[in-house]
């Protein structure tokens, strides 16, 4: 990948941009999704949770939807930032600014992604701090949880910035989000185990590939779950390889970034 | 620099936009130095043709090239020579001027505290220092035109391309703009100009070209074109317009 960027600076200003870009509005980026996840903690783990016996697992049900919620906002902020910052840069045309510039395709993919990345991981680890207000969590894997984080961060950056580029107006940008990701996260585990379904909807489970990504971020930090760490490492490998690659071709080409 | 002598070069530029044709077979050279008013009524090709040469637009055939380098399989090195003063004002929303110039001379490669510099230079060239922190809504249209013209010339490009940049300007900022460009030219820019103001061309360069109708209808030396009648006559002439 280094021999690829033959602009560092270029890269590391489009970084710094997008970096700035959602610090400077933490109010809408950064401090929501820990208020959201501290109040599903109250109430799904501390008030519902109780009265769930989760026992067999070797650990409370609130510790169970920890990492759920962790990947849940993962997901959804690494989405969120590139989706929205490429997508009022083609409003405004200011995208211009990157499009004028000496920076290869792949440079401008990586730049951007940087953003949807750091946001991604900032709030997971948020989150992971919030759960100490109410119960211990420890992380049986912690380079598998970097991992983890980073790929899912890259999956839902790349998808994100294909939406902008896809979207014609604000209400387009969000129906990926609204009707694909968000259902697929929660019906990928992120409020429960799979062996509590019904057999038939435990096999359909595992075609939803979120389950495979919430899976790893969970099996990173409890080191329990329904299906192996490596198959979960591979899944995320190739969704990341698949929709970077994807990315770059729709810069490549120009899609909707040049007439 | 490839071919030091000949700034831009296109040849049988074609483009379409889904079934209607904007530029028909242009070709025509800008020479390195060179400073060339392109002309045409509003639809010409204008603009199509300055996307062609920046990348911003796709093309269906033929050539274009800055400096020998090819902009679409040699953009890394044709993008380092252009600097695009555009009609619009495309600014990122969050950034202040200031921040928004350093931004733009990173991503031209640019190291942080040389970027600052320039910016600083360019800010304080163009009456701007004192909004240096402002975001760009908080300036005047004439201040914004400056500011367009500051992240044109952020990176010290070669050639200068600018579209209408004196479209709504008062007469003081017109006359600074020209000065400023006439004394870039004289320091071996190649600027590159559109605009719908006749005098503006006849006053500060030294080719025209007419494009009409998505094809170039003349070409040359200002001398040549202008023997015994105005620019405005001749354009009349040439693209048919009362």
């Amino acid at each position: 990948m280094l021999h690829l960027i033959t602009n560092p600076i270029g890269v590391w200003a489009l970084s710094k941009r997008e970096i700035h870009r959602f610090f400077s509005v933490a109010n809408q980026t950064i401090f929501p999704p820990l208020v959201s996840s501290a109040l599903f903690m109250y109430i799904f783990g501390v008030a519902i949770g109780s009265r769930i016996n989760f026992a067999s697992t070797g650990f409370s049900y609130l510790q169970f939807i920890v990492p759920g919620l962790m990947a849940m906002h993962l997901i959804s902020s690494s989405y969120e930032n590139t989706s929205s910052s490429l997508f009022i840069g083609r409003w405004h045309n200011h995208i211009q600014e990157i499009l004028l510039s000496p920076l290869s395709y792949i440079e401008m993919v990586l730049g951007l992604l940087a953003g949807g990345v750091a946001r991604g991981i900032t709030v997971c680890v948020g989150v992971w701090g919030i759960s100490f207000i109410f119960t211990q969590t420890s992380v049986a894997h912690p380079l598998a949880l970097l991992y983890f984080m980073v790929m899912i961060a890259v999956i839902f950056s790349c998808a994100g910035m294909m939406g902008a580029l896809w979207a014609e107006d604000f209400g387009m940008l969000s129906i990926w989000n609204i009707y694909l990701i968000v259902p697929l996260a929660l019906l990928g585990g992120v409020f429960h185990p799979l062996s509590m379904l019904p057999a038939p909807l435990q096999i359909l489970s595992h075609f939803n590939p979120m389950y495979y990504l919430i899976c790893g971020i969970r099996l990173s930090m409890t080191n329990s779950g329904d299906t192996s760490l490596a198959i979960c490492a591979i899944v995320a490998f190739l969704l990341a390889s698949l929709f970077f690659v994807a990315t770059v071709y729709l810069f490549k080409i120009g899609y909707k970034l040049r007439t | 620099m490839r071919n030091s002598e000949t700034a831009i070069s296109i040849k049988s530029l074609t483009k379409f936009y889904k079934k209607f044709q904007a530029l028909n077979e242009v070709s025509f050279q800008v020479k390195r130095g060179d400073f060339f008013a392109f002309l045409g009524p509003n639809g010409a090709g204008k603009t199509t043709t300055i996307n062609c040469l920046t990348g911003l637009s796709n093309y269906q055939s033929g050539e274009v090239k800055i400096f020998g380098y090819d902009v679409t399989s040699e953009y890394l090195h044709s993008r380092r020579l252009i600097g695009l003063c555009a009609q619009e004002f495309n600014f990122d929303p969050f950034l202040s001027i200031y921040n928004l110039l350093v931004y733009q001379a990173e991503y031209f490669g640019i190291p942080p505290l040389e970027a600052k510099n320039r910016a600083n230079q360019l800010l304080e060239r163009f009456n701007l220092s004192d909004k240096r922190n402002c975001k760009h809504r908080a300036l005047s249209g004439g201040m914004k035109k400056r500011l367009l013209l500051c992240r044109a010339l952020i990176h010290d490009p070669e050639i200068l391309i600018l579209d209408e940049p004196t479209a709504g300007c008062d007469l003081e900022l017109k006359f600074l703009i020209w000065d400023y460009l006439a004394q870039l030219n004289r320091e071996g820019k190649t600027i590159f100009l559109t605009t719908h103001y006749m005098e503006e061309a006849e006053k500060l360069c030294k080719t025209i070209g007419i494009i009409n109708h998505g094809g170039m209808v003349r070409i040359g030396d200002k001398k040549q074109i202008l023997q015994d009648k105005s620019l405005e006559e001749i354009f009349l002439e040439i693209t048919g317009s009362e």
